[in-house]
């Protein structure tokens, strides 16, 4: 018999608006870490321009990049080490991630609200186990990032061999499609193994990475599915607000560009949340399925792992 | 040459479909007196841009009149006659050459020196020893070098009429550096010499091994832009023969004369050329035999391919019917609107503002993806332009490409100068007149126009020059420059940049005169830097020399600053009965004006007070700073030094002004970028988790 496909991509998104905590906390930290790593190019860039007549006619009645060439050209220029603003904010970001996942695929898969207390005892619980993780993961995206390097190679021979420019194009595109696909199904298949560590308790990681592997391969299509159009649907919105920020929205309305930055940043977070919460979803459903299967009549009461029946795509 | 080739990669999206209608430039009336020198020519015949068409016969045709015959534009020293063959299977070029030189030096000559541009690209030259410490495009300093870059030309005979084989004469020479390997110079002492008013026959057959394009020439693919390929003889200027090395920041020098060009080419190459194709034959073994002549021009260079497509077009102006050839490579027809539109627009500036263009042709190359080193070049009625598939329509790379070069047709290809020695009386000069013409033609935003960032072309050329100000003079020679960057931020950005000065400082109108003037006095010559700040003088009516003195021959930085503007209470002792306001106080206002830098220049100084009154000020500049104190009922509410930007030079424009209120918002509209861009990288990592 075969068992119903989990209905999980809009419930996915139900479960991350009903539990709206767990995105306020990721969001705050994230403002805050933002926020504080650019104070001091802030201060400094507004002691440059706040008293400067040049400022609102460059720089808010439209964006002439020369008045920032202008900034970073000045002496004791305010934007010397602007690039490192990025890098401490990147890490802890890293870090709260790695951390912050238990806790949040506990609060997805059994669907309920957890107390602060109860919510970072299990980020606490499966830190550690995550942090491995994430060195696997990354140990797995060698070989990908080594076949971008081989593709690469073979974007610039074809260009520097083919006389139409397109040839070249074509191939990148192609080939960045293959490598950006290998790199979902890799991501795929490490959040389902994070969420078979949350929802049975695996203390060890390879375990749940070769569990994941055989649910996958089992469920790919209802899996790389669910995960893909979340991907497009969160890349599509973002890259359209995106768009309205920078082509249509008016020079002066820096208090709506903010706002929309933020609401960007809110639902780009949401996407991955939305992303963890429907494989959360998926996995609780699959799950139970496979323990309301009832054998048929004068077949023998057995006991299935949960990972072993296929869910047709 | 454009320098500024790096942000052609900057291209990444698709260009939306875009369309120019191509209307044939009206005839206009005017410049009679360059029409004099022209000569007569038929009414044009206008093909519109969709006449194109891709065959080997494309450029074969031709309208313009036959070169002898016609009253000279220039003093012709040189005739050049060379017949040459292209071998793309091994990227050589094997030639004869004979030259016809016109003693008209004055006095007797018996050496001459000859430029072999193409041994730069030789590891032991001086050029690559100078890529080698600061690198060139593409080549970062200290990188080893590709060897299908390597290049190279030979003499394997030189004779001379009536003294015979001189091929044993031939000496390296190397006057610049003293580099006893650099092979891009050579002169040779006759028997006996050339007397005043006599003529001397050089014949010669030399091979070019062409580079993979590199510096603006060789080859990509089937792709080839053979510019600097044959031996060309010095000029005779200043009282001696000036025949530089080639150098990595210099570019060419040589005299004006006559070509006749003969090139054999496979049959499927489509080829085009700065000068007119006279004739053509097809011979045994699948080549062709194209014959080119120019006149009063001081190079001759050419492309060929089996790729181009041939758009024709033409365009009339005051000295008559120009016909355009664009060579467009596959994948780049999107660009052709934007390239005529910016060709047409600078043929139609020029002739208006600076002079006629005498000449019948004009050639475009576009080369090839890959081959973008060949791009952004200007040679004699042919200039090599620079696009992408995906170049986006606001970001005017190839208008600016187009116009850039097209000015050199004028500044380098007629007003001859010296461009070892006065690299900015080209580039520099001409970079002025890129920023008008892109001005005029797109509008203030005329480098990248996006609806949320904009950059206009008198700031890139003021960004050019800020990144290093103030190493080198503009007037340094171009191969004494501290580095590729300062060669280039200086000769091409601040010229650019102190001539926009000069035209805020004397009005745009006389500037226009001054170059109309300069063009009109020295066309078909060689003039020196001298010439041209005496033009602007005499054009003028002022002595300007304090300017010159600093902007063209030091390297003094212009910085003015507002320092302080406040005001306070007059009586700011008397505090008054307790609770009882001052019913009418009196404000002192002090506004502080400092000079940061070391050009010295006079300025204006605005202050606008509280109640809508403003004061204008003129200072002198010379001491280091100025306070001006006011006494009144209002208060200071803002302050400007220079706040019309006369002083473009200015390093720092935001320091010019003062308001006392302070508006946050362009703050805040960083910040809103910063915190966001913080925000979404750091986020991206939660797909590694």
């Amino acid at each position: 018999m075969a068992l119903a496909r989990p209905k999980t991509f809009l419930t996915g998104a139900g479960l991350v608006w009903r539990r709206q905590r767990v995105l306020w906390l990721i969001y705050v930290v994230t403002l805050l870490l933002a926020f504080l790593s650019t104070r001091g190019i802030v201060s400094r860039t507004a002691a440059v321009l706040d008293h400067s007549a040049e400022a609102e006619a460059r720089l808010v009645h439209g964006f002439d990049l020369g008045a920032i060439l202008e900034l970073q050209e000045i002496p004791n220029s305010p934007l010397a080490g602007s690039n490192q603003i990025f890098t401490a904010p990147t890490v802890l970001s890293l870090i709260f991630w790695i951390f912050v996942t238990g806790g949040l695929l506990t609060v997805y898969y059994w669907d309920e609200a957890l107390a602060f207390g109860t919510f970072f005892e299990a980020c606490g619980e499966h830190f550690w186990r995550f942090l491995r993780l994430t060195i696997y993961f990354l140990i797995v995206m060698i070989p990908v990032g080594a076949l971008a390097g081989v593709a690469s190679a073979l974007h610039a021979r074809i260009d520097d061999k083919s006389v139409s420019p397109l040839t070249a194009v074509y191939f990148g595109v192609a080939a960045g499609v293959v490598i950006l696909l290998l790199a979902m199904v890799a991501r795929l298949w490490f959040d389902m193994a994070q969420v078979i560590a949350v929802a049975e308790e695996e203390r060890a990681m390879h375990r749940a990475l070769r569990r994941a592997a055989g649910l996958l391969a089992r469920n790919f299509g209802s899996l790389f599915w669910l995960y893909f159009r979340i991907s497009v649907v969160g890349t599509a919105v973002f890259s359209l607000a995106l768009y309205f920020w920078m082509m249509i929205m008016r020079p002066e309305a820096i208090f709506k560009a903010a706002v929309l930055g933020q609401l960007m940043i809110l639902w780009w977070i949401a996407t991955r949340l939305w992303q963890h919460a429907s494989e959360a979803k998926w996995y609780s459903e699959f799950r139970g399925m496979q323990s309301s299967r009832v054998p048929a009549p004068g077949q023998p009461l057995v006991s299935v792992p949960v990972d072993s029946p296929a869910v047709p795509a | 040459m454009e320098r500024r080739w790096a942000q052609l990669l900057l291209a990444s999206i698709g260009l939306a479909g875009l369309v120019w209608l191509l209307t044939p430039a009206h005839a206009r009336a005017k410049g009679s007196d360059a029409r004099a020198a022209h000569q007569a020519k038929a009414a044009p015949t206008a093909k519109p841009a969709e006449a194109a068409k891709k065959s080997g016969a494309a450029t074969e045709a031709t309208t313009a009149p036959e070169v002898a015959g016609e009253k000279p534009l220039s003093t012709r020293v040189v005739a050049y006659q060379i017949a040459a063959s292209l071998d793309p299977s091994k990227h050589t070029i094997s030639a004869t050459e004979t030259l016809t030189y016109h003693n008209l030096t004055g006095q007797p000559q018996q050496t001459f020196p000859f430029h072999l541009y193409l041994n730069a690209f030789q590891p032991q030259s001086s050029w690559m020893t100078e890529v080698h410490l600061n690198g060139t495009r593409g080549q970062q300093p200290g990188e080893a070098w590709n060897p299908k870059h390597y290049g190279s030309i030979q003499v394997t005979d030189f004779s001379v009429d009536g003294a015979g084989d001189l091929t044993d004469k031939m000496q390296f020479i190397h006057p610049d550096d003293n580099n006893a390997l650099d092979r891009t110079v050579f002169q040779v002492t006759l028997p006996k010499p050339v007397a005043p008013g006599d003529s001397v026959v050089f014949r010669m057959t030399f091979n070019d091994v062409m580079p993979e394009v590199v510096e603006r020439t060789g080859y990509k693919r089937d792709f080839y832009m053979v510019g600097q390929w044959f031996p060309k003889v010095g000029v005779w200027w200043k009282g001696a023969w000036n025949c530089h090395q080639f150098h990595a920041t210099t570019e060419f020098f040589s005299d004006f004369g006559t070509y006749d060009v003969k090139l054999t080419v496979p049959q499927d190459e489509i080829v085009g050329a700065g000068a007119d194709l006279v004739a053509t034959s097809e011979n045994p073994g699948g080549t062709k035999t194209l014959e080119y002549k120019s006149a009063d021009v001081h190079d001759f260079s050419w492309t060929a391919s089996p790729h181009f497509t041939d758009v024709e077009d033409t365009w009339t102006g005051s000295a008559g019917v120009v016909k355009i050839h664009l060579l467009m490579s596959p994948g780049h027809m999107k660009s052709v609107p934007r390239y005529l539109k910016a060709l047409k627009g600078a043929l139609e500036k020029f002739d208006e503002w600076v002079g006629p263009y005498p000449y019948d042709r004009i050639t475009v190359v576009d080369p090839p993806h890959g081959g973008l080193d060949a791009g952004g070049m200007e040679y004699p009625t042919l200039i090599t332009a620079g696009t992408s598939w995906d170049m986006p329509k606001g970001m005017l790379i190839p208008e600016l490409v187009v116009v850039h070069e097209f000015g050199h047709q004028y500044w380098y290809g007629m007003v001859a100068t010296n461009e070892f020695e006065e690299a900015w009386m080209d580039e520099g000069i001409n970079s002025y007149s890129e920023v008008k013409i892109m001005d005029s033609l797109y509008g203030k935003s005329s480098f990248f126009n996006f609806p949320f960032f904009q950059l206009s072309e008198d700031q890139e050329q003021r960004m050019a020059y800020l990144a290093d100000p103030d190493a080198d003079p503009i007037t340094r020679l171009g191969w004494k420059f501290i580095n590729d960057q300062s060669y280039g931020g200086i000769t091409y950005g601040k010229t650019a940049t102190v001539l926009l000065t000069l035209e805020k400082m004397l009005g745009e109108e006389t500037m226009r005169k001054v170059m109309h003037e300069y063009f009109l006095r020295y066309r078909f010559t060689h003039p020196t830097g001298e010439d041209f700040l005496k033009t602007i003088q005499d054009v003028s009516g002022q002595n300007l020399r304090w300017f010159f003195d600093q902007a063209f021959y030091g390297t003094n930085i212009v910085d003015f600053r507002i320092d302080d503007a406040h005001s306070d209470l007059v009586d700011w002792w008397d505090e008054g009965k307790p609770g009882q306001k001052v019913q009418h106080p009196l404000y002192r206002t002090y506004v502080t004006v400092r000079r940061e830098g070391d050009f010295i220049a006079p300025v204006d100084v605005v202050v606008r007070f509280d109640d809508g009154k403003t004061v204008t000020e003129h200072w002198d500049g010379k001491d280091r700073w100025i306070r001006y104190t006011y006494v009144g009922k209002s208060q200071v509410a803002a302050a400007a030094v220079d706040p019309q930007h006369v002083l473009w030079l200015d390093r720092d424009f935001f320091n010019n002004s003062y308001v006392v209120a302070p508006d946050t918002r362009a703050t805040h509209k960083l910040e809103n970028i910063w915190v966001f861009a913080t925000e979404w990288l750091s986020q991206l990592t939660s797909w590694l988790t």
